[in-house]
């Protein structure tokens, strides 16, 4: 009873060091919906604390750095997301922060406690559903969810009651006492993820919590996230997802190949694309002329064309309509398709690594891209 | 032909990725030769018997003398370094010669009459829960008898009455069915939960690791327990022995039960180390063998070569047998079973120590 309690109530006061690596302070926060409201729980002390940390696996054959000299911080009651293609290095950074792997080097605290020192002191407060499936395909849902509960010392008083209640939420009651092998894949991952906060943990690790689930699923998900933060957990999330990024989490993380490429609010992040809108217009064919004519356009900062689709990113894009189609109607190349828009978190990460999230996987590709920093 | 070929492809690919398995499938053939072939073909040698001489009279007569001193130099084939094959210990009192064979302290005692004469016998009593050592007693004093040109008769009495084949083995049948339980239970479970990562779902969870390995000995050894209780009553339905007392029985379940957390904490701390069901499973096949061979539950141990017979003297289920074998077999009591249970406790709380401290807490 005692050990729930305190972790449930207490959040200890860390030392207030609360330079985040690229300067984002909590006021820029200001311009965000309203339902994300994660920024606006987070006090600016540090909960999770990572200084230079690094992950090498050697084999006979090959030296993989999947973390490579990563530093930054996670602020209390924020919800923190970890954007990355596959194989960046997120799942490691995860592993370790959970006490799964050792770093080869670097140091990291959570909640103060030393992740090679106090590994015990951190199971105690964090909750964490893995990128896999952990749970048990051959007991029940309840049956799951009794077994972590005792696991992670929540008091048999009340341990039924919120086994219902996690049920209830991931609209599983019907389901208590069938075994998860015969759920499907959004169940399974639903039960995984009220299972991870059965103890309401200080700190929630989620790695790609909505992997393979459908949209209803995935908002549904993102509900129990937001509910849950605005109860002051503090939660960190792994996710390729571009969208879910957006709409949950208050700072963001790019990671590349093991490094942290950039850490800032959604809006301080969109700032760093020069151009601000993306005008996307559809072709059948292209010229070279048309793209010289195209960047001679005074708004247009850049143009790029892959297959049949040319985009151009314009300060002021609706501005620089008129004089874009009157170059394309002058060499009588006609338009599918026209859209036009403000960059997304994908435009970022591909102005930021000069690749998409979906095919980059850390091989291969060597030019960074154009504004590619640290 | 090109979906054949790629499967053909595909399974020697893997074959030859993992070089422990290519290692264990041909080591196993060849334990099998050695182990099986020793423990199952050895010669029996230095069987322990008493000598007594029958009183009256109080002096050794001389053919008690030249009988006992051609019993103790009776070797086994003709070369020079040929093995004894009994070693005599010779009484001066019967009731004191007996009482050591019921203790399991010697194979058999012989008690010589005063003369050579018809009418003396040569009383033979023999172990014979052990079915393979009383013929070779037997044979041993016919043949020095004969060479005596004493005419004596031989009286066997089998003490502990006719026991076959069966009822020998069957007793080791029943540490086999623990062994296995506890083989594809507690091992196979925490090497499967490892693999489809239910490990790292409860490694971050405030659970100690002294916790996961005790729980997981102690649900593999009651169902160890289940097994080897089960196959104990089915051996006593086919092999027809009857227990004498409910003593016992309850000294039985005791052996069982400590046999069995033995053996599971063997196999959870060696489980522990492994991440994959195969290797796990050819190294726990290759510990079958051995421990099982090496167990007296075929043949007596007495007939081991001396390097298989350290084995022995580290291995639980040798332990397991001779206490089981020493109540069902011979209505042993705690006084002879006694070091075989010091001895299973003693191996049990060196796994269960081993199994804490090498569980892997992490990933790595």
């Amino acid at each position: 009873m005692e050990l729930f309690e305190r972790i449930t109530r207490t959040s200890p006061d860390s030392p207030g060091d609360t330079d985040a690596p690229q300067g984002a302070s909590g006021s820029t926060g200001g311009a965000r919906p309203a339902e994300q409201n994660g920024w606006d729980n987070a006090d600016d002390s540090a909960i999770i604390r990572i200084d230079h940390l690094s992950k090498v696996f050697a084999s006979k054959t090959k030296t993989v750095i999947a973390v490579n000299d990563v530093s930054f911080e996670v602020k209390r009651g924020e919800i923190f997301g970890l954007l990355g293609a596959n194989g960046a290095g997120k799942s490691t950074l995860i592993r370790i922060l959970t006490t799964l792997l050792s770093p080869t080097s670097g140091q990291a605290f959570v909640n103060n406690y030393d992740i090679t020192e106090d590994p015990e002191k951190i199971r105690e407060i964090i909750g964490v559903c893995a990128q896999n499936y952990t749970s048990d395909s051959e007991l029940t849902a309840y049956d799951n969810l009794e077994f972590y509960g005792k696991l992670e010392n929540v008091p048999d008083s009340i341990l039924p009651d919120r086994i219902w209640e996690l049920l209830k939420m991931a609209g599983l009651a019907d389901r208590a006492y069938m075994p998860v092998g015969t759920f499907s894949g959004g169940m399974k991952r639903k039960l995984e993820i009220v299972r991870a906060f059965i103890h309401r943990p200080l700190i929630l690790f989620l790695d790609e919590p909505t992997i393979g689930l459908d949209p209803e699923a995935r908002r549904e998900v993102w509900q129990q996230i937001m509910m849950l933060n605005r109860e002051h957990t503090t939660i960190i999330l792994t996710t390729h997802y571009m969208d879910e990024a957006e709409k949950l989490c208050g700072r963001i993380a790019f990671v590349e190949r093991g490094k942290l490429i950039a850490l800032d609010t959604l809006e301080n992040l969109r700032k760093l694309i020069p151009a601000g809108d993306l005008i996307e217009i559809g072709i059948d064919h292209m010229d070279a002329p048309v793209e010289e004519n195209l960047r001679s356009v005074p708004l247009v900062n850049a143009v790029s064309v892959v297959e049949h689709k040319v985009t151009i990113s314009a300060t002021n894009g609706s501005q620089a309509i008129p004089s874009i189609l009157a170059i394309f109607d002058k060499f009588q190349i006609p338009i599918s398709s026209l859209s036009i828009r403000s960059p997304s978190l994908e435009d970022i990460f591909i102005y930021l690594t000069g690749k998409g999230l979906d095919n980059g996987n850390g091989e291969g590709n060597d030019t960074p891209g154009p504004g590619r920093r640290r | 032909m090109r979906g054949p070929l790629a499967i053909f492809k595909r399974d020697f690919k893997k074959f030859l990725s993992n070089p422990f398995i290519i290692m264990m499938t041909l080591f196993m053939p060849i334990m099998y030769l050695i182990v099986f072939g020793s423990a199952m073909g050895g010669t029996i040698s230095h069987i322990p018997v008493g000598v007594v001489q029958e009183v009256p009279p109080y002096n050794d007569t001389p053919l008690f003398t030249s009988a006992a001193y051609q019993l103790n130099h009776i070797s086994q084939g003709s070369e020079n370094n040929a093995e004894k094959q009994l070693d005599v210990i010779i009484y001066a009192d019967e009731a004191q010669a007996k009482q050591d064979l019921e203790n399991g302290k010697i194979s058999a005692v012989i008690v010589f009459p005063s003369s050579v004469s018809n009418d003396n016998a040569v009383r033979l009593y023999v172990d014979s829960s052990d079915s393979i050592t009383p013929p070779l007693v037997e044979e041993a004093v016919t043949q020095v008898m004969l060479g005596l040109g004493a005419k004596n008769p031989i009286i066997v009495d089998k003490i502990y009455g006719d026991i076959t084949y069966l009822q020998f083995f069957g007793v080791g049948v029943i540490m086999m069915a623990i062994f296995t339980s506890t083989m594809f239970g507690g091992g196979i479970a925490l090497i499967k939960d490892r693999e489809n990562g239910i490990h790292e779902g409860y490694l971050v969870t405030p659970v100690k690791r002294s916790s996961i390995v005790m729980g997981i000995i102690s649900s593999g050894t009651v169902r160890a327990f289940i097994a080897g209780f089960t196959i104990f009553w089915i051996d006593l339905l086919i092999t027809g022995i009857a227990l004498q007392s409910f003593q016992d029985f309850l000294l039985v379940l005791l052996v069982i039960l400590i046999a069995c957390m033995g053996v599971t904490s063997l196999v959870v701390s060696f489980a522990s180390r492994f991440s994959s069901q195969q290797e796990y499973s050819s190294v726990i096949a290759f510990f079958n063998l051995m421990l099982f061979m090496t167990s007296g539950a075929f043949y007596p141990v007495i007939g081991m070569p001396g390097w298989l017979r350290w084995i022995t003297v580290i291995n639980p289920e040798y332990y397991g047998i001779h206490a089981l074998r020493s109540i069902i077999l011979r209505n042993q009591g705690l006084n002879v079973i006694g070091i075989d249970l010091i001895a299973l406790l003693i191996f049990s709380s060196v796994m269960i120590i081993l199994g804490i401290v090498t569980f892997r807490r992490t990933l790595e």
